[in-house]
């Protein structure tokens, strides 16, 4: 929410920065010495994490809150303010942001410290931000190892739902209490390409960045399938309930009408970061529910943890669920069928996978998708 | 003004007219919108867009109706014609009670505690407000002031410690808006049995309010009992407007022209104002609603009502405002 | 024969008083004493003035004979029926009240003003009968402002406006009026008009009439029963030759006084002697 809050809210004057790289900085050599990393923006911050400098980040936003490591680092505020003591009692030697101001970028400059500026509005601009991270970190490697994941995890969900109908899909943040408005995702965001990528189209059918939509409107474009995405506070579940309670009267919608309003409270579906894979999976699950998703990705090079990650998934879901009801609980008690509905678990993949799964699960940061 | 006798048969036909010209307004406000849903397909479609129209023009007729009711009744029991029914902190206490509500409780409830919200605060400004067993005109209007000034500091306290989420509602909120994408029928029906209930009340009592605007001892002389009638105003007047407040948020001006406009039309008698005010303020508030809506069509935003009738409001007052004073020497 | 202190007018009817105050006491809130155990009673069909110096009690004693206040002691009675006994509506159809200046900027007519006296009759919404406009009509029309009915009261000069409050007093169609000096402001020909009118109503209606007045000639000449007030208190009370008698205004007003009579109507009338 927050992340959408930073790409929405800013100026979108054309930047310093040129597209492409996007790097603000004198084209130097990196820092030598040892590094010490400033993280600005969470997806960065996620970014350096899944790329195993984790160690190496001595400082992140108020916002960078994953992986749960990250959160025990300082936070020195966000990128409308920054917490300049602290900046500097941290000593780093290289700053990572993604902003469109270029004020924040000056002030860090300004400061002594290499600042570099990324840009990670499409899967493209992602990719080439990694690709500049692990130039500046001394860590190709791992940016290509990491890269090449991405890519990975993309194209296995692009197999799963190759040569599927692609549903008419609305990405949309929950309505302001109130308000007439809701935002939705428009055509050529993030977003939207996670959308392409699990087999759907969007619904909106103009190129815009985030914009605001009322309910005739929703009505006229006439989504399949609607995918609202609560985060934090907004996910409690009197406000879902209230979210579904307002979905509920636009019998019009083919969405609400073959009960495909889905509520999403996985954050990281909007955050472009090492996740995009659970991301696009889990869009996929919603979605194409009809196809499965595939017990054994030779890639990975590990069945049993393929099959784990698959009974995760399902267990994950209705963990939601129990959460979901157990909230709720007084109220009059239904069956979990139509929540599962509601919540689009995945089919629970074959018996025989991982029956050791049941219990405790120790997840690899990598691939867990509970914040 | 030709004075002709105020008879049962021409305030009935003034009733009918009036309803006949809010059925004929909100007839046009539901066909007409933004969207041109005449030239879809599906019937469904269009069934459902007219249903959200629908609700907006009648929750815009309660609101509007209560609104302009207890602006009248307030002018007319604080003897003061810039009261509104903001005026006395009611709308205050009930925003608070619908943004702590959603905040900290269910958003589900909101509508609920701001009604309690209002409901406290009466208790507090008629109790702050009393002098001796009477409540004063000029009592009452500081205590509103004071208990206003309270619930907007309260509100923007609950504001800053909200999370950034939470802000852009209360923020939205605020500005008072119809139109919503979860209709409260419930609620819409709640605070249109109080507008009714109301405007059949002040009739009864729109004899007092011609005496009381008077003289305080004329209108006792002749039968008032005041001090019942400022009581009986004060809470209902308050109790509306908190239901009205609850259920869309603090539209202002409307409570405030409303009234003015019509007694430049109709005069000061309050026996023909009760009736005209209810319709009146409900055909107004329509309107503005469906202008909002309109301007989506134009701009691809629709702005709060909230704002619209401030910012429509207060010149056009101003333009009256004039008027009168070349027409009338002086007199407000 | 005039008496000083609180006691009774002399010749009650066997009827019994109309209107009667019986050791009435009264104290604004927080204030000092202003009426201090007054008693008085006027009969049915008398025309009554109270005299008396600035600040004896006389308004608010008025007031207190609308039912407006509520006296600490004592009590007032209509008819043998304690006030407070009367129910609202009832009280506001038998006593009308016209009280010493009302000014609000309102905007209604004087017809409209006038109407208001009709609203004790006019039931719980307030409809008008073709009656209700006839009566107002015709209150205007005795209190020769019936040209004024469509100006706006408040274009009035202070003495129409007067005249104006009267006839929405007399469209109530009372049995007791209450008049808090209603001839301030009118020139003399309104004077006289007005007392000449509440003279005839008191002989061709029975009115009872109880005014407040600050014209003692004006009053000897018209009422039937003086009442002089001081200190809260009556201090004289009786017929205009028992009451306007140097010995007993000299006193109370605390200036000497000459009373002539008047052979044309046999009635007195005095010539105030300032000091010096």
């Amino acid at each position: 929410m927050r992340y959408r809050v930073a790409h929405v809210m800013m100026d979108l004057a054309l930047a310093v920065l040129v597209a492409g790289c996007g790097e603000s900085a004198p084209p130097a050599a990196p820092a030598a010495g040892p590094l010490r990393i400033l993280s600005l923006t969470p997806n960065i911050t996620e970014i350096l994490f899944a790329m195993g400098l984790g160690d190496k980040v001595v400082g992140r936003s108020t916002y960078c809150t994953y992986p749960p490591e990250a959160a025990a680092l300082p936070a020195v505020g966000d990128t409308l303010k920054i917490n300049l003591e602290r900046v500097i009692a941290l000593r780093p030697t290289i700053a990572f942001v993604i902003t469109k101001r270029p004020d924040t970028a000056r002030t860090l400059d300004g400061m002594g410290i290499r600042t570099v500026t990324l840009r990670s509005d499409k899967m493209e601009e992602l990719l080439a931000s990694i690709d500049v991270i692990g130039r500046e970190t001394l860590s190709p490697g791992a940016a290509r190892a990491l890269a090449d994941r991405l890519r990975a995890d993309l194209d296995a969900v692009r197999r799963r739902v190759a040569g599927l109908a692609r549903p008419k899909v609305l990405f949309a943040f929950p309505m302001t209490v109130g308000s007439p408005q809701m935002m939705v995702a428009g055509r050529g965001t993030f977003v939207d390409e996670l959308l392409k990528v699990a087999g759907g189209e969007n619904a909106y059918p103009d190129a815009a960045d985030w914009p605001t939509v009322t309910p005739p409107k929703v009505i006229a474009m006439a989504p399949q399938v609607v995918i609202v995405n609560p985060v934090g506070e907004d996910a409690a579940p009197d406000r879902l309930e209230a979210i579904r309670r307002a979905w509920a009267h636009w019998t019009s919608v083919p969405a609400v009408a073959d009960g495909r309003v889905v509520i999403l409270t996985e954050p990281y579906l909007t955050i472009p970061g090492p996740r995009v894979g659970l991301a696009a999976e889990r869009l996929a699950d919603v979605i194409h529910p009809e196809a499965a998703r595939p017990a054994a990705p030779a890639e990975r090079g590990d069945a049993a943890k393929a099959g784990w990650q698959a009974h995760a998934a399902v267990y994950d879901c209705r963990l939601q669920i129990v959460d979901f009801m157990r909230a709720r609980r007084f109220r009059a008690r239904r069956g979990s069928g139509g929540l599962s509905r509601h919540f689009a678990c995945p089919a629970a993949p074959a018996a025989g996978s991982n029956r050791r799964f049941r219990g405790g699960l120790a997840y690899n940061p990598q691939f867990e998708d509970r914040p | 003004m030709t004075p002709r006798p105020l008879t049962a048969g021409r305030y009935v036909l003034a009733i009918l007219l009036w309803l006949a010209a809010w059925i004929v307004v909100s007839a046009g406000a539901v066909l007409l919108g933004a969207e041109n849903v005449w030239a879809w397909d599906s019937w469904d479609k269009v069934r459902d867009v007219l249903g959200l129209r629908l609700y907006a023009v009648l929750a815009a007729s309660v609101v509007g109706a209560a609104l302009a009711l207890t602006g009248l009744a307030l002018q007319a029991l604080l003897r003061n014609p810039l009261a509104d029914p903001f005026v006395l902190g009611v709308s205050g206490g009930a925003s608070l009670g619908v943004i702590l509500a959603s905040i900290w409780l269910t958003a589900l409830a909101a509508p609920l505690f701001g009604f309690l919200g209002a409901l406290a605060t009466i208790a507090v400004v008629y109790a702050v407000a009393q002098r001796r067993g009477r409540l004063e005109p000029y009592t009452l209007l500081l205590s509103g002031v004071i208990v206003n000034a309270f619930y907007a500091a309260a509100i923007m306290l609950t504001t800053a410690l909200a999370g950034p989420e939470r802000r852009g509602d209360i923020a939205y909120w605020m500005m008072g808006s119809i139109t919503t994408f979860d209709p409260q029928w419930k609620v819409v029906g709640i605070v249109g049995g109080l507008a009714v209930a109301a405007a059949a009340f002040f009739a009864f009592l729109a004899k007092g309010f011609n005496l009381v605007a008077v003289g305080e001892d004329t209108a006792g002389a002749l039968g008032v009992p005041v001090e019942r009638l400022r009581v009986a105003t004060f809470v209902t007047a308050s109790l509306v407007t908190g239901a009205s407040v609850a259920l869309v948020g603090p539209i202002g001006f409307v409570g405030l022209i409303s009234p003015h406009l019509l007694r430049m039309a109709l005069g000061p008698d309050h026996r023909r104002l009760v009736p005209a005010s209810f319709f009146f303020g409900a055909i107004l508030l329509v309107v503005a609603d469906l202008a909002t809506r309109l301007m989506e069509g134009i701009s691809g935003q629709t702005p709060p009502v909230g704002v619209l009738t401030a910012m429509a409001g207060g010149p056009f007052f101003i333009y009256l405002l004039r008027k009168r004073w070349r027409r009338s020497a002086g007199m407000c | 024969m005039a008496q000083v202190g609180g006691n009774v007018l002399a010749a009650a009817t066997a009827a019994g008083p109309y209107l009667e105050v019986r050791d009435v006491e009264f104290a604004y809130p927080g204030g000092p004493r202003v009426l201090q155990g007054l008693s008085l009673a006027v009969e049915r069909g008398r025309l009554a003035c109270l005299l008396g110096p600035n600040g004896s009690g006389k308004s608010t004693l008025l007031r207190i004979l609308v039912g407006l206040l509520a006296p600490s002691k004592g009590e007032v009675r209509l008819a043998g029926v304690r006030l407070a006994d009367y129910p609202r509506g009832a009280l506001a159809r038998r006593v009308a009240y016209v009280p010493q200046e009302t000014l609000a900027a309102v905007g209604f007519t004087v017809l409209e003003t006038v109407l208001m006296g009709r609203s004790p009759h006019t039931g719980a919404l307030g409809f008008e009968s073709a009656r209700d406009w006839y009566t107002a009509r015709e209150a205007l029309r005795q209190t020769d402002a019936e040209a004024l009915s469509d100006r706006s009261l408040e274009e009035l000069s202070g003495g129409e406006r007067q005249r104006v409050i009267i006839a929405r007093a007399l469209a109530q169609e009372p049995d007791v009026m209450l008049l808090d000096e209603p001839t301030s402001f009118l020139d003399i020909r309104h004077q006289h008009a007005i007392y000449g009118l509440l003279r005839r109503l008191v002989k061709e209606r029975e009115l009872t009439v109880v005014c407040v007045s600050h014209d003692l000639n004006l009053a000897a000449a018209y009422a039937d029963d003086l009442v002089l007030v001081a200190h809260g208190r009556v201090a004289a009370a009786g017929k205009p030759d028992e009451v306007i008698r140097p010995e007993v205004l000299s006193p109370v007003y605390e200036t000497p006084v000459e009373v002539r009579r008047d052979e044309a109507t046999g009635r007195p009338y005095l010539l105030p002697r300032p000091p010096g």
